[in-house]
């Protein structure tokens, strides 16, 4: 996580640096000279009055600088990249801007490399790097980026804990228009403080208990390897256990939220791809055993949409996944309705046999799309899917997995509605319920069927392109969730929508509090599958059993 | 009826005449040096997954029980002919314990090699009787109590269906886990020598062969007593109604049980014969796709005819070792192995369309058509 | 409509049996008291007390939903009843599973006929025989003479032995009927219970079936569900209608005729 944000940043950097004013430009390479000055006090210098430019491009030279990239090269500043060696032995430099980090180009707009003995390597002595390293957080903190800010708060209170910034901390704790940069300021003094064997007992004492009151999760980590390793003096100890059990607490709370979440979330995703399933094997009594295939279809789908608006990690173009929604649906949909009309329709009598010839064509939809996109496929989420919502303190909330759980409501209400309300809804009921009349009353139960079909294979499209925001994209995603689909679909009760919606959600939640709090991921998912067979032993007609004359039939 | 007389007649001469040459023959040309150990040797595994498609047949072909968990008997009979065998190549570092297992030993932080325990399910498979019993007894007991549970509370059909394969999607995580001290992922590989005979001499691999022919000509030979008794044909009066025979005072369940149990025993021989012949039993060898694939052997070769899950077996495995080498017709790449899959389930989705009682009823169709005798066309096996 | 009751002339037994229906289930071979059945909160059947005697034909009738399948699935242990309980030959079965039913000497015919389609008529009729349910013994279980005869005989008196050897799957509909009825004639039953015999048979099958019910009627105990009225009246026999799960009344065909409530539930208002 710490990466990411460290990744963010950078690019945050990087996208930047393209407004900076050209002027400023030429000064700050002029102070970037001075670094290789003979002169350590002028190097020092040269340090403050960077940070003094409050340039915030400079956190990333800083880092550079620090381990040892800066060089000279025709008498000017460069940043060297990864070292080349040609057939000849012969080593190339590349050369990067300094603030930007981007390659240097030539004229005719080739990358410039240059002999490794035709550039002089800055030397960087360990005054200068401990210098640096106070620079690049003081830069971080006087961003006007509050992300930037937030990182380097937080990067500040985690080891090696120097003291030597506090005071900018204690001051943006005062200061900082953004809440979370105040609480993490003080976070991160009280974890300096408190780990500073220099100052006396209970001064340390008073900073643990300060990040008692914060509830602070970082500080839980802290204190428990201090305890461990016996840093606390015996007579203090029974206070910072106390400070220990109250951020426990909260932190109880905390996972508790997390489970609840990550439960939902994941029941969501159920849910979703059993509606699918329990349209076709609910209402039709088909087992479609491709029905994870037309999940992945639905994800290859929105990965191709993904290449034809050419969206990419770095270029965002979000439009495509607007449009990804309702041409997986449409893709999955048209594939489901060919295999229907082509095969199960002619075995509907046959259920353990449509089992079969469904499974043989999840076998060759995988195998070939394996062909043609090869085995793994990395997919970019739309840009306003990533990132999340701090709820309360530490309780998280990831915009993908709400989006999920929004979609999954959409598509629970449509269904149901389409069920409910019209005409169509009432012949796939009618047809589901007896058939023969359904026919002797005009409808038109082969169409039906056929849109039954279509519309279950949509819906695991929708749900493949939902999946493409929270993983990678293989050609054989399917078979991950398809016996979890039918498990659900059959606790559930066939043919019961608020049935699949229990026992979906049922389902996500319990598996993921055995995993938070008792059971490996393996054993939660053994015991919900020996959970699931119980139940199945019990109710073998589902959570919402019909009864009477329709019971047995 | 005298036709069908004679049809049967020539049905088991057939029969016959194959075993015989599956006993003579294949040995004939090996030691004539026109097949090579490799090819008996693959014969006699995919003899054994003939077994475990006659058993099948049985439960599903007769009595109308779809089970997707045969892999996973056929596993836990190799699992337990495996550690039998295991025993036998025990690690250099610690000798109580397997090498297979020392290589995954789940060792708890500050224990040594020396720490390693032998767990206490290990110690019984040193015994080779043992072994053998256990490695048929474990997956009938396991059918026992899946059918036990799940066929008296009636269970049935596409439902029993899933519920076996969550079993086996259990049991796979299960077996897979580390700390279960089953060798994990992993699974069990580091072999020596059977029965004091080296694993790689070509006379164990065509002793192994004809072992496992005999097997599975007794496990034939039983399963049609069984089908041709009263007993089967309450078998399969169960796969047309069920509950009817409620009503004429039987216990399906009883008979179910029975015969899932039966299967599963004949599952657990089969993998016992396959692990000496492949050398390496992994949980993925019980994942779900392996149950249907027997499912597939079964319905290709012709499913309620015991002949024809074996024709299936061998059939749908001849091609995919045929199938999964690159194949080159006037020096170009015709075929990929990429393809098999595509032509595996292309093969399901014809056979269930076209040959919905599988290759062996393929004669009889085609004898049809020439004499454009109208057949009264039979009602389809599972009405509901 | 009059409360039941009055419809229910067996009432006049109370004067000479004691109270207490463990006496009332002694005298008849199947007395059910207090039965009701209830689906999702509707009532399917709600029966105070019926009795049917030794060696009875009873004819069921009534119209759709009237609760007579009902009835039969409560007898025979298919559906448990929600409350009272079932006699059976001075025994109480209301929990005793649907095979034991039949062990103890409950017959039924479903309203389709269920015969296994892919066993020959003669098959059907061999998994019938009595004392032949248990496991092991089927195994290794040879045809015995007698049993053969017996068979056959039964196949002959429904004109069946033609085809003693024909998949049932290929039989006409009114074979499968005669079939299905024959396999419980064969089981030797005490009770029959026979659910609409002559649906979607031609006017020749349902005579012969007639035929056939009056025949075993001098052996058996026989309860039989009808629709056809011709049909009842063919039979002779004492007649219950029950109507919305209730008894509505009970007595001669040509008694329960005339009564005003029946002719209003079977032709409406």
């Amino acid at each position: 996580m710490k990466r990411l944000w460290i990744i963010a940043c950078l690019l945050i950097l990087v996208a930047g640096a393209t407004a900076e004013p050209a002027a400023e430009e030429d000064d700050l390479s002029a102070l970037v000279l001075k670094l290789a000055d003979e002169d350590a006090v002028v190097r020092a210098k040269a340090i403050q009055d960077l940070v003094l430019t409050g340039d915030h491009r400079l956190e990333h030279f800083f880092d550079q600088y620090r381990s040892g990239a800066l060089y000279l090269w025709q008498g000017r500043p460069v940043l060297g990249g990864d070292i080349r060696m040609d057939d000849e032995l012969d080593e190339y430099l590349p050369l990067l801007d300094v603030l930007s980090g981007e390659p240097l180009l030539s004229e005719a707009g080739q990358p410039l490399e240059s002999l490794i003995d035709d550039v002089i390597e800055v030397e960087v002595g360990s005054p200068e790097r401990k210098l640096a390293r106070a620079a690049k957080f003081r830069v971080g903190l006087a961003s006007t980026n509050p992300k930037t800010r937030l990182a380097s708060v937080k990067r500040l209170g985690d080891p090696p804990r120097k003291s030597e910034l506090l005071n900018d901390l204690l001051a943006l704790h005062e200061n900082d228009p953004v809440k979370k940069i105040r609480y993490t300021a003080l976070e991160s003094v009280s974890l300096i403080r408190m780990t500073d064997a220099s100052l006396p007992p209970e001064e340390r004492e008073a900073a643990a208990r300060q990040l008692g009151d914060l509830d602070s999760a970082r500080a839980l980590a802290v204190l428990r390897e201090m305890v461990r390793n016996k840093e606390i003096p015996e007579d203090r100890l029974p206070a910072y256990e106390a400070v220990m059990v109250q951020i426990e607490k909260y932190q109880g709370w905390v996972s508790l939220f997390d489970t609840i979440k990550r439960g939902l979330s994941s029941g969501s995703i159920l849910i979703l791809m059993a509606l699918g399933l329990a349209v076709t094997f609910g209402m039709m009594g088909v087992i479609n055993m491709a029905h994870g295939e037309m999940m992945m279809i639905g994800a290859y789908t929105t990965f191709c949409l993904q290449l034809v608006f050419g969206h990419t990690s770095s270029e965002a173009n979000n439009w495509f996944f607007v449009f990804a929604l309702p041409i997986s649906f449409l893709v999955a949909a048209g594939i489901g309705g060919l295999i229907e009309f082509g095969i199960v329709r002619h075995l509907y009598k046959r259920p353990l046999e449509s089992l079969l010839a469904t499974f043989g064509i999840s076998l060759v939809l995988i195998q070939l799309i394996r062909l043609v996109f090869g085995d793994n496929q990395a997919s970019n989420s739309p840009t306003w899917l990533v990132g999340y919502v701090e709820v309360m303190q530490d309780m998280v909330l990831p915009y993908g997995r709400v989006f999920i759980f929004l979609l999954t409501v959409i598509v629970v209400l449509g269904i149901a509605s389409l069920m409910k309300f019209t005409t169509l809804g009432l012949h796939m009921r009618a047809t589901m319920q007896n058939r023969p009349m359904a026919q002797a009353m005009g409808v038109n139960t082969r169409m039906i069927d056929l849109f039954t079909f279509m519309l279950g294979s949509g819906i695991a499209g929708v749900a493949g392109c939902a999946l493409t925001t929270i993983g990678g994209i293989t050609p054989d995603m399917g078979q991950n969730y398809i016996i979890d689909s039918f498990l659900v679909v059959v606790a559930g009760g066939v043919g019961k929508l608020l049935g699949v919606i229990c026992s979906g959600l049922g389902l996500g939640v319990i598996s993921q509090t055995l995993e938070g709090y008792w059971l490996s991921p393996v054993w939660s998912k053994i015991v919900i599958l020996m959970l699931l067979v119980a139940f199945i032993q019990f109710k073998p007609a589902g959570l919402f059993p019909p009864k009477g004359r329709l019971a047995d039939d | 009826m005298t036709d069908r007389a004679a049809r049967l007649v020539r049905h088991r001469v057939l029969l016959l005449v194959l075993a015989l040459f599956g006993l003579v023959g294949i040995p004939g040309l090996y030691f004539a040096k026109v097949i090579d150990i490799e090819t008996v040797n693959t014969l006699g595994r995919y003899l054994t997954y003939a077994m475990v498609a006659i058993g099948l047949d049985l439960i599903w072909g007769y009595a109308g029980i779809l089970s997707l968990c045969q892999a996973l008997f056929f596993a836990i009979g190799a699992y337990a002919m495996g550690m039998f065998m295991a025993h036998q190549y025990t690690s250099l570092d610690n000798p109580a314990i397997p090498q297979s297992l020392y290589l995954v030993y789940p060792f708890e932080i500050g224990e040594t090699s020396a720490d390693a325990v032998l767990p206490w399910f290990w110690v019984p498979f040193k015994s080779f009787p043992v072994a053998l019993v256990l490695a048929i007894c474990i997956p009938a007991a396991v059918a026992a109590i899946i059918g036990f549970f799940g066929f008296i509370s009636r269970v049935r059909g596409v439902y029993f269906a899933i519920l076996t394969q969550a079993l086996t999607v259990g049991a796979c995580l299960f077996f897979g886990d580390n700390d279960m001290c089953l060798c994990g992922t992993n699974g069990l590989s580091q072999f020596s020598t059977f029965l004091g005979v080296d694993l790689g001499s070509e006379k164990l691999k065509l002793v192994m062969y004809l072992v496992s022919l005999v097997s599975t000509i007794g496990v034939y030979l039983l399963c049609r007593f069984i089908v041709q008794s009263r007993f089967g044909r309450i078998l399969v009066a169960i796969r047309d109604d069920e509950n009817t025979l409620h009503f004429t005072g039987y216990k399906p369940h009883q008979y179910k049980l029975f015969v899932f149990a039966l299967s599963a025993a004949i599952a657990g021989l089969a993998g016992a014969l396959y692990i000496p012949q492949m050398q390496i039993i992994t949980p993925s060898d019980m994942a779900a796709i392996e149950s249907i694939l027997i499912v597939v052997w079964v319905a290709v070769g012709g499913r309620g005819t015991l002949s024809g899950a074996i024709l299936g077996a061998l059939v749908v495995n001849l091609l995919y070792k045929n199938l999964t080498s690159p194949i080159e017709v006037f020096g170009l790449r015709m075929w990929k192995p990429d393809y098999w899959p595509i032509l595996l389930g292309a093969v399901f989705v014809g056979v269930v369309m076209f040959l919905p009682r599988g290759l062996l009823s393929l004669p009889g169709r085609l004898k049809e058509r020439k004499s454009k005798v109208p057949n009264p066309t039979p009602k389809p096996v599972e009405a509901k | 409509m009059g409360a039941p009751v009055e419809h229910y002339p067996q009432l006049a037994y109370v004067d000479h049996l004691p109270s207490g229906s463990r006496l009332w289930s002694q005298h008849y071979l199947l007395f059910l008291e207090g039965v009701t059945a209830v689906f999702d909160g509707f009532t399917a059947l709600d029966i105070s007390a019926i009795g049917v005697e030794h060696n009875e034909l009873r004819v069921i009738i009534g119209p759709n939903g009237a609760g007579k399948t009902t009835f039969c699935d409560i007898v025979t242990g298919k559906t448990e009843p929600a409350t009272g309980q079932v006699y059976f030959d001075g025994e109480n079965i209301t929990e005793v599973s649907e095979a034991e039913i039949f062990l103890r000497g409950i017959g039924r015919k479903f309203q389709t006929p269920t015969v296994f389609d892919s066993l020959t008529t003669y098959q059907n009729m061999e998994l019938a025989l009595p004392g032949n349910q248990k496991v092991w013994p089927n195994l290794f279980a040879k045809e015995r003479p007698e049993e053969r005869d017996r068979i056959f005989d039964i196949l002959k008196r429904v004109k069946l032995d033609d085809d003693a050897h024909t998949e049932a799957r290929f039989l006409s509909h009114g074979q499968r009927q005669w079939l299905a009825i024959s396999v419980l004639i064969l089981s030797r039953p005490k009770l029959l219970l026979v659910d609409e015999p002559a649906a979607g048979l031609t006017d020749a099958e349902t005579e012969l079936t007639a035929e056939l019910l009056l025949e075993l009627k001098k052996e058996h105990t026989l309860i039989v569900i009808e629709h056809d009225m011709d049909f009842v009246r063919h039979l002779d026999a004492r007649v219950t209608v029950l109507n919305e799960g209730k008894m509505m009344a009970e007595g001669s065909m040509a008694d329960v005729q005339k009564d005003e409530a029946v002719i209003e539930a079977y032709l409406g208002r």
